[in-house]
């Protein structure tokens, strides 16, 4: 240890860097403040007009059902946005406890499984990972033989073979299993009616689809996806949304028709009520498919009966749509992928059709019957009509809806935007340039957020700009080193130009850092001079400086020797005592040259030779 | 060394005195929030009382670190300890282990107390998978961060630099945690930052004249 420890003592190099890996961490903290406080400003300062988007008519409803003579209301999908609720949510100490927590993160990021459900000792829902099965805890209302009911607490564990009351090496193990949460909503449903209904799931690492079945005990294995498929791989099932806080919000309302109110003496809206124009199950349901998402941001439909992606047909693409792309700061994305949306949420609509013993009655609803006939229906027609789906942007800026019928054609789309009224006509603005510009005061908050980007060192800006789309976006909102929300870094997801016109335009954006890290740079590099580092010290430093700003300058400040200087006799200038050469004119010390005197001090008198003085007058001259 | 280490705690009892006591006092609010304990809801109330708590915690801890600083730097303590047998590195060693001691003896029983807490108190299902390690892992790392802070700050002559920086950089630092939280990703940062810290300390000691 203590020869390394020696080498350290000395090495100037270590104590920069360490010094510079300091000074970086505490002034990106700093910085980061700064931002998240003209961000959130940003946020709450938002106009609500440019938060929600509204489509109306849907567009999946039949004609028959929406253009009835007794609708009053068409059919509507709403999207909106709570921009000031990412604040708290973005910051990674709330962030940790949410996924620890049972609900919290729907989409199963990293290695986390989504399997995890708690309502209380007796009635929760957990993947154990020592014996790689699923344990459930439930409770079942039974009925005894004195017709009196009672509660039964059943245990049972779940592995790709099969299910048991006991935990079992025969029903096998999943590795890495993701389930349907929209099941987790509906199973109190389906436990007051006496039965869990069965619950599908994927395991990332087996690619196979599974049914359980918890009232038959009784796994069923779809078809393996192949190893080299690499068409799909699916993250997410059934309930596809990114979180379960409402950072967006997306609802449909079907046709609705007028009920008269009993007191007719009201008048306005009160006179009637609205309800819909067939009995509405407002939960998710795709009718006969299940909605998988894949990592590219497409969405399949899965059979439920066979657990088989449907196939791709002449009237079918085989896709049921994707996830739209939110119109950012510097213009609208194609395609984007969950892991560059802040939050994304995905309502399938189907259309099911009850027949009846008596064959003259038929009842048709939107979404799962069951709720709604007290007799079950002697056959059942479901249908697959369509689905909407909204994402919100990387920053938090933006939303996009798009409608995707039944055959995976995107068939209406709408964007965020701020309607302006402006000398009697109205003009749209995308909703992130409202964010940014739109409200008073936002211009200011906008010009601070800029400027604090700018302090963030030139390298490290840059570096953003190439790995923004790297970083989850969720996880971009408390990044220190790199800054995918930056300007430059949302430059990037610019297709409007080509490469280097992109990047060039990206520079433009950091050119306030650019010119102070020039003029720090110039800064050191004089002072360098002074100070009297060498020639390959100065060219690191200016190289340093320029690459990383400030960071660099507050670093050479603290690191610079720290030697009192003296005036130098041949250039008078201030010169380091400690080298051998002046650092400015490269003369050496003038030390006059010691000649001892000849005269000495005796016991007796003092006797002085003659030319003695004058020598040592001599010596002084020169 | 022991010599060394022991005469550390000697100089800096109160330090030590304060962290058992802190950490008697963080196991008797640990036992009284765990009553209150409803798995359905995030433990604000928890995070509300620690968050404070741990501040002043790592507040004292950073006190310490400057404070033994400070106090060789105007006693002259390494300079006379130097003209003994002992190198000026193994001065600095015995320093950074008490600085060590005192944050483990403030957390390893808290550590403890809290893992068998969870145990006993939550269902037996693994509600929070290795929750309590990887918090205790980054108070700790925080914890030594802080303490390597003081370091740097305390290494003057002048008596408010070292206070007034050490407070105003830890202010900065500490909210490290609220912008990472405690996984992964901030273990790499406070570790990184311990390092930096250590060598640049290092450094400045040993190159300092006696």
């Amino acid at each position: 240890m203590k020869p390394l420890i020696k080498g350290l003592a000395l090495n100037y190099p270590v104590k920069v860097f360490a010094t510079g890996f300091v000074v970086l961490t505490l002034l990106s903290i700093s910085l980061f403040w700064f931002r998240y406080i003209c961000q959130m400003s940003l946020s709450v300062k938002m106009p609500g007009d440019a938060k929600d988007i509204r489509i109306e008519p849907s567009g999946l409803v039949p004609p028959e059902l929406e253009n009835d003579p007794n609708v009053v209301s068409h059919s509507r999908v709403f999207a909106s946005m709570q921009p000031e609720e990412k604040g708290p949510l973005s910051l990674g100490i709330f962030d940790y406890f949410i996924t620890r927590f049972p609900g919290g993160r729907r989409s199963p990021g990293g290695h986390r499984s989504n399997v995890y459900f708690f309502e209380s000792d007796r009635d929760c829902m957990y993947f154990d990972k020592k014996s790689g099965q699923i344990v459930h805890l439930y409770t079942k209302k039974q009925t005894m033989l004195d017709i009196t009911t009672s509660l039964k607490m059943i245990q049972l564990y779940v592995g790709p073979e099969g299910v048991s009351e006991t935990q079992d090496k025969t029903l096998g193990r999943f590795i890495g299993p993701i389930i349907d949460h929209g099941w987790l909503e509906r199973r109190w449903i389906d436990l007051r009616e006496g039965g869990l209904s069965e619950l599908i799931l994927y395991d990332k690492k087996l690619r196979c689809f599974f049914k359980i079945d918890f009232n038959q005990r009784t796994v069923v294995k779809g078809p393996k996806l192949g190893k080299n498929d690499r068409r799909h791989e699916p993250i997410q099932i059934g309930l596809l949304d990114k979180t379960a806080f409402e950072l967006s919000y997306l609802n449909w309302t079907p046709p609705r028709i007028r009920i008269p109110d009993e007191d007719p003496n009201k008048t306005g809206y009160s006179t009637a009520k609205l309800k819909p124009i067939i009995p509405t199950d407002y939960d998710c349901d795709a009718g006969p498919y299940l909605l998988v998402l894949d990592e590219t941001g497409r969405i399949d439909l899965l059979d439920k009966e066979t657990l088989e992606f449907v196939k791709r047909t002449p009237e079918f693409p085989g896709v049921a749509g994707r996830l739209p792309g939110p119109e950012t700061y510097f213009g609208p994305k194609d395609s984007v992928t969950p892991r560059e949306l802040l939050d994304y949420k995905v309502w399938p609509l189907a259309l099911t059709t009850c027949f009846f013993e008596n064959p003259e009655e038929v009842r048709v609803t939107f979404g799962d019957p069951s709720y709604f006939f007290k007799r079950a229906p002697a056959r059942v027609e479901r249908k697959y009509l369509g689905m909407f789906a909204a994402s919100l942007s990387r920053d938090g800026t933006a939303l996009a809806l798009a409608v995707f019928d039944e055959k995976g054609k995107r068939i209406k789309e709408s964007n965020t935007r701020l309607t302006k009224y402006e000398g009697g006509h109205t003009t749209q603005v995308q909703s992130s340039k409202a964010f940014f510009f739109g409200a008073p005061w936002s211009p200011t908050l906008t010009i601070g957020k800029y400027l604090t980007e700018n302090l963030h060192p030139p390298i490290l800006s840059v570096a953003s700009y190439f790995t923004a789309s790297a970083f989850e976006a969720a996880s971009g909102h408390r990044a220190l080193f790199f800054l995918p929300n930056s300007f430059i870094a949302i430059k990037a997801g610019d297709r409007g130009e080509n490469i280097a016109e992109r990047f060039m335009s990206a520079l433009c954006w950091i050119l306030p850092s650019i010119i102070l890290a020039i003029w720090l740079a110039c800064r050191v590099s004089k002072d360098a001079v002074v100070v009297g580092l060498s020639e390959n010290a100065r060219a690191y430093w200016i190289i340093g400086t320029l690459a990383f700003g400030l960071t660099a300058y507050i670093t050479y400040r603290l690191t610079r020797p720290k030697i009192t200087l003296v005036t130098c006799p041949n250039c008078g200038k201030m010169r380091r005592p400690d080298m051998v050469k002046c650092h400015r004119c490269k003369s050496d010390w003038h030390v006059p040259e010691l000649i001892p005197p000849v005269w000495r001090v005796l016991k007796g008198t003092e006797k002085v030779h003659e030319g003695s003085t004058a020598d040592a007058e001599e010596a002084v001259v020169e | 060394m022991y010599a060394l280490i022991k005469r550390e705690i000697q100089d800096h009892i109160v330090y030590f005195i304060g962290a058992a006591a802190f950490s008697a006092v963080f196991i008797i609010i640990s036992i009284s929030l765990i009553h209150r304990y409803n798995p359905k809801e995030p433990p604000v109330f928890s995070i509300g009382l620690g968050v404070p708590a741990v501040t002043i915690v790592i507040f004292g801890i950073c006190a310490m670190g400057a404070t033994q600083m400070y106090l060789d730097r105007t006693r002259k303590i390494s300079a006379l300890l130097s003209t003994l047998a002992v190198s000026r590195s193994r001065i600095l060693l015995a320093r950074i282990i008490t600085g060590i001691l005192a944050i483990l003896i403030l957390l390893v029983p808290q550590t403890i107390a809290a893992g068998i807490l969870v145990r006993v108190f939550t269902p037996h299902i693994p509600m929070f998978p290795g929750m309590v390690f990887e918090i205790s892992v980054v108070v700790f790392l925080m914890a030594f961060a802080c303490y390597c802070i003081g370091l740097q700050t305390g290494w003057n002559s002048s008596a408010l630099t070292p206070s007034l920086g050490a407070l105003f950089l830890t202010c900065i630092f500490i909210p490290l945690i609220l912008i990472k939280g405690f996984g992964v990703h901030i273990v790499v940062i406070l570790v990184l930052f311990i390092v930096a810290s250590l060598l640049r300390t290092w450094h400045t000691f040993m190159t300092t004249s006696l």
